[in-house]
C-alpha cells in the first residue's frame, strides 16, 4: 500500500525563552526554516500573586509579561 | 502510714468544690501522683484515670474516671492550684501540651522538626522563579544576537524540549558568553 504523503504545512511550537513554559503554534512549509518571533509573554502575574501570600522571600520574583523571544521547538525523530 | 494532716491542708481541703474533694478522697494524691503501667492491684488503689487489668481474671475493666470526667477534674484542678496532686492522665495539661508539640495543630507537617510537603508547583516554585530571573537577566543579549542574525535567518540553535524547568537544558539554546565571542569573532572576521 502507498505510504500517505506529507503535507506542505506543519504545525510547529514557538517556545518562549523567558522559560516560563509559555508557547504558541503556528504552521509552516515544511521546508521553510524554523520560524523565530518576538512575542509577548503574559506570565508572571498569577506566580506574583501566590508568592507574595505564601512566600516570605518575594524579592526573587520576577513576572516577564513583555516581549521576549520565541524560538520553534525541535521536532522529534518519529514526525 | 498516714500523714498527719496540717492546717494548710486542712484549709486546702476546705476550698476545694466537693468534686474534687470526692475525688481526693477516694484516690488520695501520694498514692496516685505517679505514672504508673496499668495496675495490676486488685484493690485498684493505683492510677484511677488508666485502664485496669484484674489479674485473677484476666479481664480488662476501664479507668474510674471517663476522660470525660477526667477533663472536668483537671480544670477544676487548675482553677484551685491543686494539679500536682492529680495523677497523669491524657488529659493532664502537660501531656495535651506535649501532644501538642508533639503533633502540631494535627496537620500534618506542622509539628516540631517537621515540614509541610507541598504541592509539586510550591515545592518546584523557588526554582522555576530562579530559572525563569536567569532567563530573563540575558533576554536583551538573546534579542540583539537574534536582530543581528537577521531576525532569526541566521539561528542555528533552537531548544529540544518543552521549555520545562529542571531539565537542564535551559542554557543549551544561548548563553550570553556565546554572544560576546560570536560579536568577537564577527569583529575578528571583518578586520
Amino acid at each position: 500500500m502507498a505510504k500517505k504523503a506529507k503535507s506542505r504545512t506543519i504545525a510547529v511550537r514557538l517556545i518562549s525563552m523567558a522559560m516560563t513554559g509559555y508557547y504558541k503554534t503556528f504552521s509552516r512549509p515544511r521546508t521553510h526554516r524554523p520560524l523565530s518571533m518576538l512575542k509577548y509573554d503574559p506570565v508572571g502575574k498569577r506566580e506574583y500573586q501566590i508568592a507574595v501570600y505564601n512566600w516570605a522571600n518575594a524579592e526573587m520574583l520576577d513576572t516577564v509579561k513583555r516581549q521576549v523571544l520565541f524560538l520553534e521547538q525541535k521536532r522529534g525523530g518519529g514526525k | 502510714m498516714a500523714v498527719p494532716a496540717t492546717t494548710s491542708h486542712i484549709l486546702l481541703a476546705q476550698s476545694l468544690p466537693p468534686r474534687l474533694l470526692h475525688f481526693f478522697t477516694r484516690f488520695p494524691p501520694t498514692t496516685t501522683n505517679q505514672t504508673t503501667p496499668p495496675p495490676t492491684d486488685p484493690s485498684r488503689k493505683t492510677n484511677p484515670f488508666t485502664p485496669f487489668l484484674n489479674p485473677r481474671t484476666q479481664r480488662w475493666h476501664g479507668p474510674h474516671y471517663s476522660l470525660r470526667r477526667q477533663a472536668d477534674l483537671f480544670k477544676l484542678a487548675q482553677e484551685h492550684g491543686v494539679l500536682p496532686l492529680m495523677p497523669m492522665s491524657a488529659k493532664h495539661p502537660e501531656e495535651k501540651l506535649r501532644k501538642r508539640v508533639e503533633h502540631g495543630l494535627r496537620v500534618k507537617g506542622t509539628g516540631e522538626g517537621q515540614r509541610v510537603k507541598g504541592k509539586l508547583w510550591e515545592r518546584t516554585l523557588g526554582t522555576r522563579l530562579e530559572v525563569r530571573r536567569k532567563a530573563m537577566e540575558r533576554m536583551p543579549d538573546m534579542i540583539d544576537l537574534w536582530k543581528e542574525r537577521g531576525h532569526g535567518m541566521g539561528w542555528k540553535k533552537f531548544p529540544k524540549g518543552k521549555g520545562k524547568v529542571g531539565t537542564g537544558r535551559e542554557n543549551e539554546v544561548f548563553k550570553t558568553e556565546n554572544r560576546a565571542m560570536w560579536v568577537y569573532e564577527r569583529a575578528g572576521s571583518s578586520l
